[in-house]
């Protein structure tokens, strides 16, 4: 430090060092709320639900015991919860290919450059940022089987009726139909965004060389959408098997008629927060985390044989 | 487009075709518009109006149902409670991503990416295997059944310091180093040079909050009990569960509950559909 300021320039090595070392007691500072956040809101947790199934914890009075694997025996034991597994699959099975086909659809329809589709964008998309209890209630309206908007629909162009909601076999149907009203506009905002990220001179030299609108779907357009079908399936497939709001609202609460909406995260909420079996109900979270983590690396193993990046 | 496209397509077919996909997509948009045009109907309905045959569909604008709803439920309180629980969660949002974006951006120091990392893996842990422990960790804390247990559990927003530290470390350098030359701290120079920059990002990240925080149901439906602390929507689950023919009434309370974000949606939609566009929506 006896240097002339001059000559210290170059030599930068122990400056820097101590601007490290200062550094270090500023990013302690600068990142401990975040890291006091994170630890007690999702670390901590996330190593509590990997043990919570394995105890029978009890909220007040009684001591917490060891349970081995008696609460997971109990879950796979317990028909309701093959009943909301079966539920909950099912779901997904016709609610994953409706709402990445529907997102396709609707963003081939309306990507376009002009006020008209943009405002037909803005209807779409609107539902998305809807609160779902309050907007279930015009649905349940629509739903009822008397008064009804679709069953006056359907006795006016007289096709057969539906009980909707109140039939065991339309309810999760019907619960599907207001999952896509709304969810897809978040899907479709994503698909259009990828559409516009597409070159224009590629489609032009497909249709140069004689190329039909279909041709040009199959073999330029959906090659190069399949990164963006692929994070859509992803998305899709883990909050399709999380349903929980929209379940809640439009069945009651109840998960019925007999059991027909019970999926898997409203019988968790039902045995945990109604029944206060904490445990029990860890261990079925812990069951439906490693479906959602089989299910995303079956994809994510299958995307190799479909997915082009470019 | 080439000569070969419009050969095989008459200018006239086009427009024909043209014409046809804007009624398809016109029905496409009005479809996802009617079910709250629909409540929105019914909800100024008169009495007589709901069950009848054929419906209609045009607004008789008797804003009864809206008075009566008023007077059904506690609204006032509800609604200050969904606007503490958003605001203070944006608040606290906010602080914790700016520090940290901003320390794993300006800050050099070992393990730096190590604690990116670190918080990009909270990215990877699914929300239903929190709900349980969640719930136990308040309940420990002696927090259960407040606001504050609505609005802690989302005090880190891993979107929120991704974004930061990407838009920091796209500032030039050289601001930091003049700022140093005049002796500003660190929390000087974020606080009057890199938060004002960093504007547009903290909107976002807010907007996308804003819009979680106020429509979330299935947390406030788990921790609390008193209706003192609860937010709006788990009071319309409550109106749904106890009135659940009383169309007009529970319309008015849904359109009610529905129209800020309808209007801050149409003011702002340009940015949620940046923001979804970069992946941003997610964060709910």
């Amino acid at each position: 430090m006896q240097q002339n300021p001059a000559v210290t320039v170059p030599v930068q090595k122990p400056h820097n060092q101590r601007q490290r070392h200062g550094d270090w007691k500023q990013a302690i500072l600068l990142l401990l709320p975040m890291v006091v956040f994170v630890l007690i809101f999702t670390y901590l947790p996330a190593g509590m639900s990997l043990v919570l199934g394995l105890f029978h914890y009890h909220l007040l009075g009684v001591n917490t015991t060891f349970a081995g694997l008696t609460n997971f025996k109990d879950a796979l034991t317990y028909p309701i919860f093959w009943t909301a597994l079966k539920n909950t699959l099912i779901y997904a099975v016709y609610m994953v290919p409706l709402t990445i086909a529907g997102a396709i659809g609707i963003a081939l329809l309306i990507h376009q450059k002009s006020r008209y589709y943009a405002m037909l964008r803005t209807f779409v998309l609107l539902p998305y940022i809807t609160p779902v209890i309050a907007t279930a209630i015009g649905w349940l309206w629509m739903f009822n089987p008397q008064y009804g908007m679709f069953n006056v629909v359907l006795r006016w162009l007289h096709l057969p009726q539906s009980q909707w909601l109140q039939s065991p076999s339309m309810a999760m149907p019907s619960v599907a139909l207001y999952t896509l009203w709304h969810g897809l506009g978040f899907n479709v905002v994503i698909v259009l965004s990828a559409l516009s990220s597409i070159p224009r001179h590629v489609q032009e030299a497909a249709a140069i060389d004689g190329a039909t609108g279909w041709t040009r779907f199959r073999r330029i357009t959906l090659p190069l959408l399949s990164p963006t079908v692929f994070f859509l399936l992803i998305i899709t497939t883990i909050a399709t098997l999380q349903a929980f709001s929209q379940v809640y609202a439009l069945s009651g609460g109840t998960g019925g008629p007999a059991y027909a909406t019970t999926t898997l995260l409203l019988l968790i909420y039902q045995t945990a927060f109604q029944d206060f079996h904490f445990s029990y109900a860890a261990s079925m979270a812990m069951l439906l985390v490693l479906l959602i983590l089989l299910l995303t690396l079956i994809q994510n193993w299958l995307s190799k044989r479909w997915v082009f990046y470019q | 487009m080439s000569s070969r496209v419009e050969r095989s397509t008459s200018p006239n077919r086009r427009k024909m075709l043209a014409g046809f996909r804007a009624v398809i997509a016109l029905a496409v948009g009005l479809a996802f518009l009617f079910p709250l045009y629909i409540a929105f109907v019914t909800s100024l309905d008169t009495a007589s109006q709901v069950f009848v045959f054929p419906p209609h569909l045009v607004p008789s604008f008797d804003f009864k149902s809206y008075i009566r709803v008023w007077q059904m439920a506690r609204w006032a309180m509800y609604y200050g409670n969904t606007l503490f629980i958003t605001l203070t969660t944006i608040a606290i949002a906010l602080t914790t991503s700016i520090l940290s974006g901003y320390a794993l951006s300006f800050l050099e120091f070992k393990g730096r990416n190590a604690v990116f990392m670190a918080f990009l893996l909270v990215l990877m842990v699914p929300a239903e295997a929190l709900l349980i422990p969640n719930y136990v960790i308040l309940h420990e804390m002696s927090l259960l059944n407040t606001r504050w247990a609505q609005i802690l559990p989302y005090g880190a927003s891993v979107f929120g310091v991704f974004l930061l530290r990407q838009f920091f470390l796209g500032l030039p350098r050289s601001y930091w180093e003049a700022a140093k030359m005049d002796g500003a701290s660190h929390l000087r120079f974020l606080w009057s040079v890199a938060i004002p920059l960093a504007k547009p990002v903290l909107f976002t990240i807010s907007l996308f909050i804003f819009i979680g925080s106020w429509n979330s149901f299935q947390w406030p439906l788990i921790v609390t009990t008193s209706h003192a602390v609860q937010p709006v929507e788990v009071e319309v689950s409550r109106l749904m569960l106890a009135h659940s023919v009383d169309w007009r009434r529970l319309s008015a309370a849904g359109i009610m509950t529905t129209m800020p974000l309808v209007v801050l949606f149409l003011f702002l939609q340009r940015h949620i559909i940046r923001g979804i566009s970069r992946g941003e929506g997610l964060q709910e």
